[in-house]
């Protein structure tokens, strides 16, 4: 989750979500340099004591200041095609997991087992153990084993929603009356957050998404402990 | 403890103009202290040979441009390369554990657990 005051991207879980952190550097880099170098053109304008009002033209600048644009912007295009691209690619999910936005709550359907779907309300303020994340924690987790390709399948039964988990670079709208999906793989064993990413009523703030990702074989025990509670 | 050591950490990341947080993001701390070396050599060696104040400065600036574009750009591609050979290896480790012992372990070796001749 993010810490207070947090201004940066939240640690990657995620193949994506790294390759997403490493072309936002690469972007704040280009980023920081145009504006150090704005930063010192208004100073030598202002500081210079030399004025010549007969220039119309020079060739020379404006080839240098038309092609230096040019290069930089293709600089920052090229990596972000190839992250836009590596997004769709097709890895042959291990599981699918339905996620249904409702008002005010989230509900997982896993279809692959039979039966097994809950709802995922967020624990108020005053219930929290000491410890837990307010406005975050949820009474349901939606458990998924590490290293394996996930697909979600989202929608929503109401109104506009939006499934968002910023450590796993995933934010895919809620829309009744469509299914959208999203692939992702999480690198490591631990628990993310999300929140609700879209407009969606009085309780919008107050949906998280919790995602806890686990070694298979607990995911396993904890598919097994569900379907017997059910 | 450890925690709040970690968030104090986070929370001090310093942002060059706002922008760019220079202590965690990679390669940034060197490409921008590499970047101040090489504008002050080549202003510096700009002056001494022409003793011009102000042209020293533009050379300085753009020196510093082209020093921290280039050290950026190269320790980045070398932070690629070593990220792609991590997961190589991560991939061969997790294979190793997976396949161990079994028929398709890259480790075993054909002959030796085909029975002896008779005597």
């Amino acid at each position: 989750m993010a810490h207070p005051s947090q201004l940066g991207f939240q640690d990657a879980a995620s193949p994506l979500m790294e390759e997403l952190l490493h072309f936002h550097d690469h972007a704040l880099m280009i980023v920081l340099l145009i504006s150090v170098f704005v930063l010192y053109i208004i100073v030598t304008m202002i500081t210079a004591k030399l004025t010549d009002k007969l220039i119309l033209d020079s060739q020379e600048i404006e080839i240098i200041w038309t092609v230096l644009p040019a290069i930089v912007l293709i600089m920052i295009a090229l990596p972000s095609l190839r992250i836009l691209y590596l997004m769709d690619e097709i890895n042959d999910p291990h599981l699918t997991i339905k996620a249904m936005g409702h008002q005010w709550y989230w509900s997982y359907e896993y279809t692959d087992y039979d039966d097994l779907g809950f709802d995922s309300y967020m624990i108020p303020t005053q219930d929290l153990a000491p410890g837990q994340f307010r406005l975050l924690e949820a009474d349901h987790r939606m458990v998924i084993p590490m290293e394996s390709p996930i697909r979600v399948l989202i929608s929503a039964e109401d109104v506009l929603h939006s499934w968002a988990v910023p450590s796993l670079g995933v934010k895919v709208d809620a829309v009744p009356g469509r299914l959208n999906q999203t692939t992702f793989i999480v690198n490591r064993p631990g628990v993310f957050y999300g929140q609700c990413s879209e407009i969606c009523g009085a309780n919008h703030s107050f949906m998280p998404i919790v995602i806890e990702a686990v070694p298979l074989a607990h995911f396993e025990n904890w598919t097994s402990l569900m379907m017997e509670d059910a | 403890m450890a925690g709040e050591e970690q968030e104090n950490n986070n929370n001090k990341g310093f942002r060059l103009l706002g922008i760019l947080d220079v202590q965690n993001t990679p390669c940034a701390r060197d490409a921008i202290l590499h970047g101040a070396g090489g504008s002050l050599a080549a202003g510096l060696l700009h002056f001494l040979a022409t003793s011009r104040v102000k042209r020293s400065f533009d050379v300085g600036f753009a020196g510093f441009m082209l020093t921290t574009l280039g050290s950026w750009f190269y320790c980045r591609i070398n932070n690629a390369k070593l990220r792609v050979q991590q997961r190589i290896i991560q991939s061969g480790i997790k294979n190793k554990i997976v396949y161990e012992g079994t028929v398709l372990d890259p480790t075993n070796k054909p002959g030796a657990e085909t029975p002896s001749g008779p005597s």
